[in-house]
């Protein structure tokens, strides 16, 4: 049986982009059919869930009923990817709630499979929260995602220091994610449609919309170097590894 | 059978080599035979086209997503109506960057619209750079050398612009002397208007616009068969 995989997105920093990595990811494994779910702890009203509505529920990350919500049906659900988009602020609790609920160990087990997207803010307050995290990401897939559709420029580091931190933790990766055309950014928020409905000219109810073509192209050119990355960390090879043998099995 | 949408992109990364000329042709190509054309003027600062044939040419720009969006929305319309874009030498980077980060070939595919390059050749350098970079960016969109007979010595630098696969061989713009070509540049000037009045079949002038629209049907037959040859390959 197929081990359920657990993506944790998240960031001490506001505002560096958290959401759109779990619009990307949700895109991501939905168009390679693996079944997927996702918490959006922006409780009460939720943002991702904005997005991706039928896939999507809002939890309080903190309350022990949301938390049974989450982790007690890892097994039985029928998505074996669970994503969660941690609000601004709540990884290192929610990491430290992790490990108090022995889902870590779990994790060490290798009874499930466990990945953090630790999203980077341009600030130097960014490479502590590395330091901060990497004392929970022994037996976990840790990808560090700079992240770019903002226009941020990553101005405080001096790649050492950079390198300092990362160097701290076993086996972790990295990713970027491009600046996306604003215009296009901006339209695929008020459509409020994941990023491939936009591209396939989707309206949220799956009806043809009417979105510039130019806007499309970008999101779809964005989306495909988002992708990219992920398929660079072999990203599938890590949360469904039964999948990718499936596919390489057909291929062959 | 739906026919496909032609779009000619009349372009070359350098000044002055007859690129509106060209583009006034071939939109009074379509006009002259009362099909229906619209012309896309991106010389921003100097819109040319525009001045010559306003009724049926929009000033595009693409200085920004907005302009960008208001011309290749159009370009992308299945909607069989011929479009010919005067392309300047300064939007000339710019519109193949934008074209390629919105993967234009890709819808253009979808959608049943066939555009096509046609790149005013002349001996700089630069111009020999600007045909490679379309060439190697694009494999799949038909380029056409267009050789103007205007420019001096063309012969000494064909070889910069070889035929490609998709586009084929080039095609040669007579040259117009110095009289007919003042004349011919006069605002409202207009080749269809002058040649149904014309007596005189023999005069320069008519020879070169048989010349030249010769030369537009020839590249009309070659997207014909660029439309048709995945069908017959798939038939044999």
């Amino acid at each position: 049986m197929a081990k359920p995989a657990v993506i944790l997105v998240g960031a001490d920093k506001g505002g560096v982009g958290k959401t759109t990595v779990s619009r990307a990811l949700l895109d991501y494994f939905i168009a390679h059919n693996i079944p997927t779910r996702a918490f959006d702890t922006e409780a009460p009203k939720g943002t991702l869930k904005r997005f991706h509505p039928d896939v999507t529920e809002v939890v309080d990350i903190t309350s022990t009923p949301d938390q049974m919500k989450i982790f007690d049906t890892l097994s039985s659900a029928d998505a074996k990817v669970t994503v969660i988009d941690i609000r601004a602020g709540l990884l290192s609790t929610t990491l430290r709630a992790l490990r108090d609920i022995g889902f870590l160990d779990a994790a060490k087990k290798a009874q499930l499979t466990f990945t953090v997207f630790h999203i980077l803010g341009p600030s130097i307050a960014s490479l502590s929260e590395i330091d901060e995290t990497a004392g929970f990401m022994d037996d976990a897939h840790y990808i560090l995602v700079k992240n770019f559709i903002n226009n941020t420029t990553f101005f405080d580091w001096d790649p050492a220091t950079y390198n300092t931190y990362f160097n701290k933790i076993k086996d972790a990766h990295e990713i970027t994610i491009p600046k996306l055309n604003e215009m296009a950014c901006e339209q695929v928020e008020l459509a409020s449609v994941p990023y491939v409905s936009f591209v396939a000219n989707k309206a949220g109810d799956g009806e043809s919309a009417n979105y510039s073509f130019v806007l499309r192209g970008y999101v779809r050119h964005w989306l495909g170097n988002v992708w990219a990355e992920f398929d660079r960390v072999k990203l599938i090879d890590m949360v469904a590894p039964e999948i990718q043998r499936k596919g390489a099995a057909r291929q062959a | 059978m739906q026919r496909r949408t032609p779009v000619f992109i009349i372009t070359s990364s350098r000044p002055r080599v007859g690129k509106t000329l060209v583009a006034r042709a071939l939109t009074e190509y379509f006009s002259g035979q009362s099909r229906p054309v619209a012309a896309f003027d991106v010389n921003p600062g100097e819109f040319k086209l525009i001045d010559h044939l306003p009724a049926y040419t929009a000033a595009a720009s693409i200085g920004d997503t907005r302009g960008e969006m208001a011309l290749f929305d159009q370009l992308v319309t299945e909607d069989e109506v011929p479009k010919v874009v005067d392309l300047g030498h300064m939007m000339f980077e710019r519109f193949f960057a934008v074209m390629q980060a919105i993967d234009f070939m890709a819808e253009a595919r979808r959608r049943a619209v066939a555009p096509m390059v046609l790149y005013l050749a002349d001996p700089d350098e630069r111009a020999r750079q600007g045909y490679a970079m379309v060439n190697n960016r694009f494999p799949d969109l038909p380029l056409v050398p267009v050789f103007n007979e205007s420019i001096p010595q063309f012969m000494r630098y064909h070889a910069n612009f070889p035929p490609t696969r998709r586009g084929g061989g080039a095609i040669r713009i007579p040259a117009l002397t110095p009289v007919i070509r003042s004349v011919v540049d006069r605002p409202h000037f207009s080749f269809v208007s002058y040649a149904s009045k014309t007596t005189d079949t023999t005069s320069e002038l008519y020879q070169w616009m048989g010349r030249v629209f010769f030369a537009f049907r020839e590249l009309e037959v070659r997207l014909l068969l660029g439309e048709i040859a995945p069908q017959l390959r798939h038939s044999a």
